[in-house]
């Protein structure tokens, strides 16, 4: 098989005396979704963390392509394609859509002094025309100039999607993007994690609703109390005694 | 113009500097409380060029906005990192270490401090602060200033758009300190007499009380603040005693009713004392702090 594209391997983390993760693997090769799911207190979030530049693990290694990133921040990391979306959403809730974008192409804009500069090169103007983009894309270019924080969760969580998007991720952490959303959102929200990843873009992603996990992802990283205790397939996960056991207690 | 008139509009020119000054680095969400620090920094640096080096004014005044910046950027690198309560700490901490040293300081006359500068005239605070305007109206419009609005309004989901926080903030800060050291340099040219008393907490908050009054939102809103409440002082000097408190009235009854500032939409988190003191103290360091404990 290929040199996988994000690689975490042996990941320890632990808060005090909580052990939160132990040593921990997962593979996401390029091309694929992979679903991290687990009760409450698995670990999830915090591997997410971990993986995005966080959180720096206890032990272990996060590698990109066979680049170590472990000790990367999360700021070093998105230029290289690593960006991750919040469970609880973390917009700017100040500025208006557009703005939220904007910030996401942070990385490849002009941001020094040269962008005091009052007139537009060419790269300014098509990363503009690539923030509105997006904005149709995620269908949100009608909420215009209207701080974010004022508009609907749904919307919001829609936002935060595409701010990440904006930052042109090679690997997209999306932590509970579905939590909250109407079935109809979800639905949405499956078919455009697909779309995303037939555009090219890698997924991991932490979600509670196995209906998601199911449609979406190629494997599974079944978390409990830190450790890992399944992977595989979504439908061989989903339907094995011990991931019932785990959710459900015996 | 009487001397009078052009010694109010000097006055209220480099109040507005200072509100100027002091927005940019609230425009990534820092508040210092030791921002008379660099006024002291650029007004001794200048003093000693004009005095002792015999430097034109504007030369030295420049000088002194850049030892103001390195400054500035120094304790900006080490305070900026941390949340806004060690802010407010280091930089009070700052300002009373800077005092200390200047009163132990023989060269630049200890407590007595120096004597005989002059030559601010209304053009060079009017020049300085059109340039000034000039330079916050591209930066409002820049993607740099977007950059410090994504750092005010939430610092981690700057970190993960690929903001590099410290770098943007501490050159906000480095920026904020230059043209403080400015300020304090054409008003040491001005009233001909300097020390280190003229820069302690009381100049400081006077600076804060600018930009609070006015409104932090928009950076005319700080400086409207500053020249209303410049020119309190003079046109109300009959108050005598009672000025002071006037003065602390005003602020009571401006928390009450319009506590975003003159200038402003109210918006929750936008106010900046309580609120964001609420929001950032309680928070450790970034990277240790994540929602798994409880999720």
């Amino acid at each position: 098989m290929a040199e996988p594209l994000l690689q975490a391997t042996g990941l320890s983390k632990s808060f005090g005396s909580v052990q939160a993760l132990e040593d921990i693997d997962v593979t996401l090769h390029e091309g694929t979704i992979h679903g991290i799911v687990g009760p409450n207190g698995a670990g999830k979030t915090t591997l997410l963390s971990v993986m995005s530049g966080y959180l720096l693990p206890n032990a272990g290694t996060v590698q990109l392509r066979g680049r170590d990133i472990t000790g990367l921040t999360p700021q070093r990391r998105v230029p290289l394609g690593v960006v991750r979306t919040f469970q609880n959403i973390r917009l700017f809730g100040g500025l208006s859509v557009l703005e939220n974008v904007m910030i996401g192409q942070h990385a490849h804009a002009r941001t020094g002094l040269s962008s005091l500069l009052p007139f537009r090169t060419a790269s300014d103007r098509r990363l503009l025309a690539e923030a509105k983009d997006t904005l149709e894309l995620f269908d949100l270019a009608r909420y215009g100039k209207r701080p974010v924080s004022q508009l609907p969760y749904g919307v919001q969580k829609q936002l935060e999607m595409a701010r990440a998007m904006a930052t042109r991720p090679k690997v997209l952490l999306l932590d509970e993007p579905a939590a909250g959303m109407t079935t109809e959102g979800r639905g949405q929200l499956s078919t455009r994690i697909r779309r995303l990843r037939d555009e090219g873009v890698s997924v991991v992603i932490v979600e509670h609703d196995m209906d998601v996990i199911a449609k979406v992802c190629d494997e599974v990283t079944v978390l409990n109390f830190g450790r890992r205790i399944m992977h595989g397939e979504p439908l061989e996960v989903l339907s094995s005694a011990e991931v019932r056991t785990a959710y459900l207690g015996t | 113009m009487s001397a009078f008139t052009e010694a109010v509009l000097i006055q209220t020119g480099i109040n507005v500097l200072l509100a100027l000054g002091y927005w940019i680095a609230v425009s990534t969400g820092k508040y210092s409380f030791g921002h008379a620090a660099f006024m002291a920094i650029g007004a001794y640096g200048s003093s000693i060029l004009t005095l002792k080096m015999g430097w034109p004014l504007p030369l030295a005044l420049i000088a002194g906005a850049v030892v103001s910046a390195v400054a500035g950027a120094l304790v900006g690198w080490i305070a900026l990192r941390l949340s806004m309560l060690y802010l407010a700490i280091i930089t009070l901490v700052f300002s009373e270490l800077l005092i200390t040293l200047l009163n132990q300081w023989d060269y630049v006359g200890g407590g007595s401090g120096l004597l005989g500068m002059t030559g601010t005239t209304v053009t060079m605070v009017l020049i300085c602060v059109v340039l000034v305007v000039a330079y916050l109206i591209l930066l409002t419009r820049s993607r740099m200033g977007l950059a410090y609005e994504a750092i005010r309004e939430d610092e981690r989901a700057a970190m993960g758009s690929g903001v590099k926080i410290t770098l943007v903030a501490v050159g906000a800060f480095a920026t904020s300190a230059a043209v403080t050291g400015i300020a304090g340099g054409l008003a040491a040219h001005q009233q001909l007499i300097i020390n280190p008393g003229l820069y302690g907490p009381q100049q400081s908050l006077i600076i804060i009380l600018f930009c609070v009054f006015g409104g932090v939102q928009y950076f005319w809103g700080a400086a409207i603040g500053a020249i209303v409440l410049g020119l309190l002082p003079i046109y109300f000097n009959g108050l005598a005693d009672w000025y002071q408190i006037i003065y602390g009235l005003l602020f009571v009854v401006l928390m009450i009713v319009r506590p975003q500032g003159l200038i402003g939409r109210s918006r929750a988190g936008i106010f900046p004392v309580g609120l964001s003191l609420r929001r950032a103290a309680p928070e450790p360091e970034p990277r240790v702090r994540e929602e798994e404990s409880v999720g």
